[in-house]
């Protein structure tokens, strides 16, 4: 008897504890050291909503550095599986990184994906005293020598910015994309500086990381891979539009647990979607040269679907997965 | 007259009651998170990011918060590394070198005392040359390609043939297993993983914070386990707490060349501040006339690194601001503060957002001063840490070590990888084995196979490319005839004449 | 001597097995003149030169501690590998105060002021990173509650 009252009173403290902790903090979890785009989305979207109400307490938001995302992707579905208050933040990369089995066999369906609320449009980019006026300039070139342009992009081999250029180069009808010479440097802005110093031809990266450098005049933004042109960079031409049908976005977004209920995964699709129609993130995602970009819920899930599914296509053919 | 203007418009912004104590509170709480072990600058501005928002800061005060703990936490480094031969993080690593042994002899006091003023020295030299030459400056990052940076990095790894050590083959061993741990990982040029044997905690490598604590903090441990506390600067009798005029009167010039150089070092955005601590240390015991004396408590030995990696803190923003490149772990995390609040920095910040950049500039002056005043006096509460008993102050220490590196990942294999580099490190030390060159190795490791590999895609596997500029001519000739040069001519050059050591 | 000797002999295994493990890795089809071996085969070779010295160079005995003092080496290693893996499941609390008390006693000798210092140090860090840091770090077992 004794003992079922102890008991008792444990359960209790347990719902009483668990009730208190309903209204406990959302935890964003950026998988990657502070600074990059990553820690910006769970910062930015933390931000919002607390500031809009979305949630009662400020967001708290934590680093798990640690392979590209794969660290905070096994120890999500390992260890927080149906937790509520959890969020990620999420990008290509971790699609690019799922589709090529860099998280150590972890696969696309072990969470849920809510959505993407703002996206970076990829860039082709060349120092502004770069003989390349066109985007067909470039793919011209390359065609006739691979070995006289070298991109520099953000990511390692393999990355996202690294497929931009492949793509374009398919696109364009040159199919020994293993002789394009490309290197991996820290960061969108480190490869700016390798190219305007000239010492790679063009760069490959994020519209976000460009903005800067396009409006000081020290670069040419040869083509932005959006299917429209982007808002207020109305005068860079798309890749599209000069007959390369190559669209290759950064979108900025979040999972989840797998299993969380319905309902709780709707919730968060609200709540993304109240952030997203913000003023203020509107305001961020100008001041971050972010093109709107909302896909939320199921739509968002098959989108992801079928860029995974490219991307696993030239991984193969470059020869980063067999 | 326009800087004066400009700067008069920063101070508008950041000298109000409430900036100026939040720039109090920002310099105690970064001095307090430079000097725990495994909390280093960059985490330490991470983690009280929330504390800005949780206020409900504007951009500036924000800054100012920040900037502050940034510097602090490089004042706050330099603690435990003289009391204690504990590194707080890795730009204060060079100042175990020569403040420890000063602790030892009882000196703990004026080693606090010079390293603050060196810091200060440092962060204001460096600062002056941010507002005279930042735009300028920004230019130098076009300069360096795969091929200079190549040549840099060599510099640095050449400037290890002058460092103490009895036994050359011990100290090229240590860099090596550096540069060894430094390759695991996914390797940057092709994509794919390096030794990493599928193990996912490996894909991004080993952190160098987790090889500084493991190598220094928690050998440290078990070098008092064994020994129970002798040997040790622990409860060494303190002189009396002055101000070392001499001392600081005599490293003058060691602090201006050791500025310029941790300077420069901060302002190449692959280098960073840890090279600048290291390449100043170096430079310092290259020409000074008592080289013979570094390492076992030469003063200049302190002034030097301190001086260097605070000038280098200041340094890196160059780049972080004008360009948008963080040149270290630290400004990585104050871009991503600036972007938060919707500020971009990069090659327009001078002109479209003044007042944050001033506001930043004459934080950066207040937080420095507002350490150096805060500083000077607190050494004499610093220095009752070695008042502290051993059994409490050790546990304390490496209970600090396990929360710091366990918030890095939130993974217990990081710790467990920490004890395994505490044990190498007890018998690497106990072989009198370097373990600085290890963290080097580790530092720059991955930066200087990158950069060689790079130049070798860009120029289609020519190696002339390497001598293509003349910066990268420059550093190569400095590198063999400042460092590899004179270790096979130093038969010749010099009389053997110590027998000891 | 003989400890310098085995080192270096140790070394030439591990970069031996360095470089068979450098062999190992992935070739890449991209354009990389270089490759992704050539460095750690490089650094492998460096290190067996740097063996080799060792051994046939070696420098004056270290002195070793006695074996009574090598197992409370291996004790405190213990100690804190098992730490390591506490700390998730446990909470902050109750590892810290028992790694900290046996290493406190390892060092001190002294089993009263070991116990005081593990809970002393278990609860004022525990109040320094919860509540002035702010880390996330759990007090107490989170399973204890459901």
């Amino acid at each position: 008897m004794h003992f079922s009252s102890l008991s008792r009173l444990m359960a209790g403290a347990a719902v009483a504890l668990t009730l208190g902790t309903a209204a406990s903090a959302t935890e964003c979890i950026a998988p990657a050291n502070p600074g990059g785009g990553w820690d910006f989305t769970c910062r930015q979207i933390g931000k919002i909503l607390y500031d809009i109400g979305a949630v009662d307490q400020p967001v708290q938001v934590t680093n798990m550095a640690g392979a590209g995302g794969g660290l905070a992707f096994a120890y999500v579905v390992n260890e927080r599986n149906d937790d509520p208050d959890l969020i990620v933040a999420a990008s290509s990369a971790t699609t690019t990184r799922l589709a090529q089995n860099a998280y150590g066999g972890a696969t696309a369906d072990q969470v849920r994906f809510v959505g993407a609320i703002g996206a970076d449009p990829g860039v082709i980019v060349v120092a502004a005293d770069s003989e390349f006026q066109t985007l067909e300039d470039l793919v011209e070139a390359i065609k006739a020598d691979p070995g006289s342009v070298a991109f520099a992009g953000g990511s390692a081999a393999g990355g996202f910015d690294h497929m931009k250029p492949l793509q374009v180069l398919k696109a364009g009808g040159f199919d020994d994309i293993r002789a394009i010479k490309y290197i991996g440097v820290d960061g969108g802005a480190d490869a700016i500086t390798q190219t305007v110093g000239g010492f790679t031809q063009a760069m490959t990266g994020d519209m976000s990381e460009v903005v800067g450098f396009v409006k000081s005049g020290e670069v040419r933004v040869l083509a932005v891979l959006t299917e429209e042109r982007v808002p207020g960079f109305e005068d860079i031409p798309t890749a599209v539009e000069q007959g390369y049908d190559v669209v290759a976005v950064n979108w900025r977004g979040l999972y989840v647990p797998k299993d969380i209920t319905d309902e709780q995964f709707s919730a968060w699709g609200e709540k993304l979607q109240m952030v997203a129609d913000s003023a203020e993130w509107q305001e961020a995602m100008a001041a971050n040269g972010l093109a709107p970009f909302t896909k939320v819920g199921d739509d968002f899930q098959s989108w992801i679907d079928g860029v995974i599914a490219q991307t696993v296509d030239l991984s193969k053919e470059i020869g980063v997965i067999q | 007259m326009d800087t004066l203007a400009n700067l008069a418009l920063g101070f508008g912004v950041a000298l109000s009651p409430f900036t100026l104590m939040l720039a109090v509170l920002g310099c105690v709480l970064g001095t307090i998170i430079g000097a725990l072990p495994g909390l280093g600058p960059s985490n330490g501005v991470a983690i009280l990011i929330p504390l800005a928002f949780t206020l409900g800061l504007d951009a500036t005060s924000a800054l100012v918060l920040m900037t502050s703990v940034y510097y602090g936490a490089m004042y706050g480094g330099r603690i435990s590394s003289i009391l204690l031969n504990i590194p707080g993080d890795e730009p204060a690593l060079m100042t175990t070198l020569d403040g420890y042994p000063m602790a030892k002899q009882g000196r703990a006091g004026d080693a606090l005392v010079l390293s603050g003023v060196a810091s200060f020295a440092g962060g204001l030299l460096a600062t002056i040359g941010l507002i005279i030459m930042a735009p300028l400056l920004a230019r130098v990052a076009y300069l360096f390609g795969p091929a200079e940076y190549f040549a840099l990095y060599l510099l640095a790894f050449c400037t290890l043939g002058g460092m103490a050590s009895n036994n050359q083959a011990k100290s090229a061993l240590a860099a090596c297993i550096g540069l060894g741990i430094a390759m695991i990982g996914l390797d940057n040029t092709t994509g794919m993983p390096r030794f990493t044997y599928g193990n996912l905690h490996l894909m991004d490598g080993v952190d160098f914070l987790v090889a500084i604590v493991g190598l220094f903090a928690v050998a440290e441990v078990f070098f008092f386990i064994e020994s129970h506390g002798k040997d040790s600067a622990i409860g060494v009798k303190l002189d009396k707490i002055t101000i070392p005029i001499r001392d600081i009167g005599r490293s003058t010039v060691t602090m201006l060349r050791a500025s310029l150089i941790g300077f420069v070092a901060g302002v190449l955005p692959g280098a960073g501040a840890s090279l600048g601590s290291f390449l100043a240390y170096m430079g310092e015991k290259t020409v000074a006339r008592d080289k013979d004396t570094f390492g076992t408590g030469n003063p200049k030995g302190i002034a030097a690194p301190e001086a260097g990696n605070n000038a280098a803190a200041g340094g890196a923003l160059v780049p972080m601001l004008t360009l948008g490149v963080p040149g270290s772990g630290t400004t990585a995390v104050l871009l991503a503060l600036l972007m938060t609040l919707n500020i971009t920095p990069g090659p327009l910040l001078f002109t479209e957002r003044p007042e944050v950049v001033w506001g930043l500039i004459a934080s950066l002056l207040i937080a420095n001063v507002v350490l150096l005043i805060l500083n000077v006096p607190l050494v004499k509460i610093f220095v009752k840490v070695l008042m502290v008993p051993p059994w409490v102050l050790l546990p304390g220490v490496t209970m600090i070590s396990f929360v710091g590196i366990y918030s890095l990942s939130g993974s217990y294999f990081d710790l467990l990888l920490m004890v395994g580099f505490g044990v190498l490190g007890y018998f690497l030390r106990k072989m009198d084995v370097p373990t600085v060159p290890i963290i080097l190795g580790i530092l720059l490791g991955n930066a200087m196979e990158d950069s060689l590999r790079r130049a070798m895609v860009i120029s289609s596997g020519d190696w002339t490319f390497l001598f293509s500029s003349p910066i990268a001519i420059g550093l190569w000739i400095a590198a063999f005839a400042g460092f590899i040069a004179p270790i096979f001519l130093r038969p010749f050059l010099k009389k053997p004449q110590r027998i000891t050591d | 001597m003989a400890s310098d000797r085995i080192l270096g002999l140790v070394v030439i295994i591990v970069a031996l097995a360095y470089v068979a493990s450098a062999f190992q890795i992935q070739a890449s089809f991209l354009s990389d003149p270089v490759g992704s071996r050539t460095f750690p085969i490089l650094l492998g070779c460096v290190v067996i030169l740097c063996g080799v010295s060792m051994i046939l160079r070696p420098d004056p005995e270290p002195d070793w501690p006695a074996a009574s003092r090598f197992i409370q080496l291996g004790i405190a290693t213990l100690v804190m590998i098992g730490y390591a893996y506490s700390l998730k499941p446990l909470g902050f609390l109750l590892p810290t105060a028992a790694a900290a008390g046996i290493l406190s006693y390892q060092i001190g000798q002294r089993a009263g002021p070991a116990i005081l210092t593990g809970i002393g140090l278990s609860g004022g860090l525990f109040i320094l990173f919860k509540y002035v840091l702010g880390l996330g770090l759990f007090a107490v077992p989170k399973g204890l509650f459901g």
